[in-house]
């Protein structure tokens, strides 16, 4: 078991009156998973993402990760844990322009305090293992969505998590360029056993995945 | 992972080049500047604070109660040092102080010099080195003098002198005397100026004062004994007082003078030296203050704070460009220190060569900034270790907080909201607005100040003396004749000239001359059972008309036998209470009555912060004058100054001309308000350059942050106009506030200043709104080119840009 949701709540307050962003969430999941989140806008399904990634909090309920209570863990312990066991990959890329291909891969493993030489040779591994060794030292704003994205998720692989959280990985991209983004999400989940969870809006992509769950203004159906 | 930091840090400041030089040309100014006035200002403090013994030695004052109130002086008679050294335990040494001018006198050589009269002790009181001669006792007898090296270099040519012997002029006699040492040079922090000291029983007055106590005309400096006190030493002097001032006493307590809170009516005051400089006897009270060194200071801190504020709200405001990073660190797994640090260190990177060029400008403008402000820094004084330890404390302050602040402000934002790019923003915006209130208020108290100052100075420029000052020149009668037989030669060959037209004479200077001395003269007397007391000058016949003084009653003098009477003005008249002061006999010697004259209108011949005295004028060969005054003409002045420099020439070979126009004088005598105002008004240019300077990147900031909203403005018809309106409104709103703010504070302190002044400006409302209005037509130019750009952009572009 990688993780488990039990009866988790996310509201705000709006008015006097609850909202409920995510109302009795119980999920599990285990490892190897490719899941894909559907819904329509507003549903919950980024909020979800974000709880399971450990960026957002919730009201109530209980979230255990690699038998972990994230729910009553620090912020440092948790971003300790989610630096290590998890990846995000998100719709618009966010690669920091300032830095170039290179140094955008090489950041995770920075805050990880991972060594110089051994960061490099990750670096090299990475590059190599995507074939954009030739676009290393080039900005992102000079490469196409499709590439950008392939630097995503090459940033979210390079810390060799366990998850990886991919928010409408496609959402920017032309068919051709989503295809080769999820022909590589398979790829990762069947040959290396990475669990996947992504948010979709296309029933195309979810097919990728291995389990489907449909969110409904904050309700799983 | 601090290479990495270094690294981004630089990527970031080069990609906003705009943003990063406007930042560091800001901070620069500002520290430069900041240096240069803690310089100024640290060396105002530093006055005579390099004397070994200083701890313990003392200025003395005596303060007297006299009817009008208190009145302090600092001049003493010349059995007081003496007397007080044997008569009241706790004096370890003690010496007699008097400044005068000189003419130095070797072989054809003439040279007007500075020398003071001292004890022997003066020497070993005060930590003034000997480098040639006697080390112990340079002044052991009444014949041998003491050189400053700079003096001895342009009287001799050499400091090695010691031995040889020249003359001083002495009440027209030359005197031979001997060199026993020679001193190391002035050092500018220092007060007692010198180029000559010699023994104070040399002085050509002590034999007649030797024992006079009612003869005040030197000063004292007093070093106390190990243990004793100032204020212990105060109490033990009382009774000295009491039994050597009996009689003045007395006469204090019949003109009906009060006591003071201990029920005394005379008293010594002492003042530390490190206090002399900043000592002033206004209205009879001694004041030590220190509000101009601390003024300076204050300017230097308001800069430096101006250009942090820029800092804070510019780092604030590119803040909610860098969202998306900090967002995606946040995911990566940095936690708020790594943040913090990050964006610390870009603050820091900006700080050191902001720091680096900033000592770099103020070595570069140390001499221009000299001259400017008339204060005698050098760059030396920046390697001092008290400076270091403040600029470096400063420096530390400024990194950790300015830097600091927002670097905590953004390291802190949440992980899903700085992903969104959305900034809760109402916190961090309030601050800035706080900050540019103050950034515009400090501008606008400076800028009131500015107006101010100058307003009081062109008043006091353009104020009405009294005197015809365009058309007077004088100057100094520094020669070897006799002065008044040099004024009446003078007279004489410049007779026939049309445009010299008249010539006199008198023992004292209007305003302040190039020669650079200034004196009172008083003298007190008993009138219908009363003590007066008057400023008295030495004129010769003709002063009157010469000055353009109108006469109000009686006559002027009219030829040499006038001598026994005297003229007085209004306010001495007023002063001797009598209905018809022309009948009124003044015993100003013993036994000997003076009638008056006549009366003349009232002018003013002390500084303008002063009500017009009492004076009373004299004519007498007896006492000498030592100022010619020469009305010119009104065509041609120049060539009759010329006329009046090559007569001087060829009557005193050997003397300087110092000669200047009256108007002259009188605009130096206004030099330390021309200082202040000077340091107050490029103050306050600086703090609206730099303001503006923060206002201009924020309203570029903020004009790129909103470029939606004003696309959609536009696409629903907002006109180019309400969109400028829109932009500029908050700032507006900001510059208003802070006058709002300003404006009381700049009026009080305004007003306290003015109440220095006898003759002052009312302070006008225009003053205030001027500055205000200043300030708001600044801000709208900065901000308006930018903001009516963004207004005229094509809205299709603007909303392409999200």
């Amino acid at each position: 078991m990688l993780l488990q949701l039990r009866n988790v709540f996310k509201w705000v307050q709006q008015g006097g009156q609850r909202i409920f962003l995510l109302k009795d969430i119980n999920l599990e999941v285990a490892e190897g998973e490719f899941i894909s989140i559907m819904g329509p806008s507003g549903s919950g399904k980024s909020t979800l993402l974000n709880v399971i990634g450990m960026l957002d909090t919730f009201d109530e309920g209980e979230y255990d990760f690699l038998s972990e209570s994230v729910h009553t863990l620090k912020e440092k312990y948790r971003s300790n844990l989610y630096k290590e066991y998890i990846g995000f990959v998100f719709q618009s890329y966010h690669l920091l322009d300032d830095l170039t291909v290179e140094e955008n891969l090489e950041m995770p493993l920075l805050y990880k305090k991972i060594k110089g030489s051994e960061r490099k040779a990750l670096v090299a591994d990475m590059l190599d293992r995507f074939n954009i060794v030739g676009k290393k030292d080039l900005f992102p704003t000079q490469l196409s969505g499709g590439q950008q994205q392939l630097v995503g998720v090459a940033r979210a692989l390079i810390g060799k998590p366990k998850l990886i959280l991919a928010d409408e990985p496609t959402g920017n991209l032309n068919s051709q360029q989503s295809e080769e983004i999820m022909q590589l999400f398979k790829k990762l989940n069947e040959e290396e056993g990475v669990t996947i969870i992504q948010v979709t809006h296309s029933e195309k992509n979810a097919e990728y995945g291995s389990r489907i769950i449909n969110l409904l203004d904050g309700r799983k159906i | 992972m601090f290479k990495n930091y270094i690294k981004i840090a630089w990527r970031n400041l080069i990609k906003d080049k705009l943003n990063t030089g406007l930042n560091v040309i800001g901070l620069s100014v500002a520290f430069a500047v900041a240096i240069l006035l803690g310089m100024a200002a640290m060396y105002q403090l530093s006055y005579d604070g390099f004397h070994e013994n200083g701890d313990s030695i003392y200025k003395i004052v005596k303060t007297q109660q006299t009817p009008k109130g208190p009145q302090a002086g600092t001049v003493h008679p010349a059995p007081f040092a003496t007397k007080l050294k044997t008569e009241v335990p706790g004096v370890k040494r003690i010496t007699r102080y008097l400044q005068d001018g000189t003419l130095a006198i070797l072989g054809d050589k003439e040279m007007d010099m500075n020398i003071i009269w001292v004890d022997k002790d003066f020497f070993s009181m005060f930590s003034l080195p000997i480098i040639n001669g006697d080390q112990n006792e340079p002044l052991g007898d009444v014949s041998s003098i003491v050189l400053t090296e700079k003096a001895a270099v342009s009287l001799f040519g050499t400091t090695a002198i010691v031995g040889e012997s020249f003359n001083l002029l002495v009440e027209g006699k030359e005197k031979p005397f001997t060199i026993s040492a020679v001193a190391k040079d002035n050092v500018p922090e220092s007060n007692l100026e010198f180029q000559m000291a010699a023994q104070f029983e040399g002085h050509h007055e002590y034999l007649n004062n030797k024992d006079n106590w009612d003869a005040n005309y030197h000063d004292v400096y007093v070093e106390l004994e190990d243990g004793v006190t100032a204020s212990s030493f105060k109490k033990s002097s009382q009774s000295y007082i009491d039994s050597h001032y009996e009689k003045a006493i007395s006469e204090l307590k019949r003109d009906g003078a009060s006591a003071d809170v201990n029920g005394r009516y005379m008293n010594l005051d002492m003042i530390p030296l490190t206090d002399v400089h900043f000592l002033s006897l206004k209205n009879g009270f001694v004041e030590v203050s220190r509000s101009l060194p601390y003024l300076i200071l204050g300017v230097a801190f308001l800069i430096l704070f101006i250009a942090c504020v820029n800092y804070v709200n510019m780092s604030i405001a590119k803040s909610a460009k860098r969202l998306k990073e900090i967002g995606m660190r946040k995911t990566l797994g940095a936690q708020k220190k790594q943040l913090f640090f990050q964006f610390w260190s870009e603050s820091l990177f900006v700080f050191l060569v902001s720091i680096c060029i900033g000592v770099v400008l103020s070595f570069a403008f140390v001499n221009e900034f000299k001259t400017t402000f008339n204060t005698n820094i050098n760059v030396d004084m920046l390697l001092k270790p008290t400076f270091l330890l403040v600029l470096l404390g400063v420096v530390i302050l400024i990194t950790i907080f300015v830097g600091g602040y927002p670097a905590l402000l953004m390291s802190r934002l949440g992980t899903i909201q700085s992903l969104k790019g959305k900034l809760e923003s109402t916190g961090s915006n309030r601050v800035r607005d706080v900050l540019m209130v103050f950034q515009f208020g400090i501008a606008i108290l400076l800028i009131t100040g500015t107006l101010v100052l100058w307003g009081q100075i062109d008043y006091m420029r353009n104020i009405d003396l009294g005197y015809d000052k365009e058309q007077v020149i004088s100057f100094p009668l520094n020669g070897k004749r006799n002065s008044n037989d040099v004024v009446d030669l003078l007279r004489d060959e410049l007779k026939g000239n049309p445009n010299i037209i008249s010539i006199s004479g008198a023992d004292n200077n209007l305003g302040l001359g190039r020669d650079g001395s200034r004196s009172t003269s008083k003298i007190g007397f008993e009138f219908e059972g009363r003590a007066v007391t008057t400023n008295f000058l030495v004129v010769d016949h003709e002063f009157v008309q010469t000055l353009g003084i109108d006469l109000v009653r009686g006559r002027n003098f009219e030829s040499a036998s006038d001598s026994l009477g005297v003229v007085i003005n209004e306010a001495m008249a007023k002063e001797l209470g009598v209905e018809d002061p022309l009948l009124a006999q003044l015993e100003l010697d013993d036994g000997k009555y003076y009638p008056v004259l006549g009366v003349v209108k009232d002018y003013n011949f002390n500084d303008l912060d002063r009500a017009i005295e009492p004076i009373t004028f004299f004519m007498t060969r007896e006492w000498g004058v030592t100022y010619a005054y020469a009305k010119v003409g009104p065509k041609n002045m120049a060539a009759s100054f010329d006329i009046l420099e090559s007569t001087w020439k060829k009557l005193e070979p050997n003397a300087e001309f110092l000669g200047s126009f009256l108007d002259e004088n009188v605009d130096r005598t206004f030099n330390r308000e021309k200082t202040t105002a000077k340091m107050i008004s490029s103050g306050s240019i600086l703090a609206i350059i730099l303001s503006c300077m923060g206002l201009f990147a924020m309203s570029l900031l903020i004009v790129s942050q909103r470029t939606k909203e004003i696309g959609i403005r536009k696409v629903v018809g907002a006109s180019v106009g309400s969109i400028t309106y829109i932009l500029t409104k908050d700032f507006l709103k900001l510059v208003f506030v802070a006058f709002i703010i300003a404006s009381p504070i700049a009026w009080w302190v305004m007003r306290e200043w003015l109440q220095n002044y006898t003759y002052r400006i009312d302070l006008s409302i225009w003053f205030f709104i001027g500055a205000g209005a200043i300030a708001v037509i600044i801000a709208m130019l900065t901000i308006g080119s930018r903001t009516i750009r963004a207004a005229r952009a094509n809205p299709v572009k603007s909303l392409r840009t999200e």
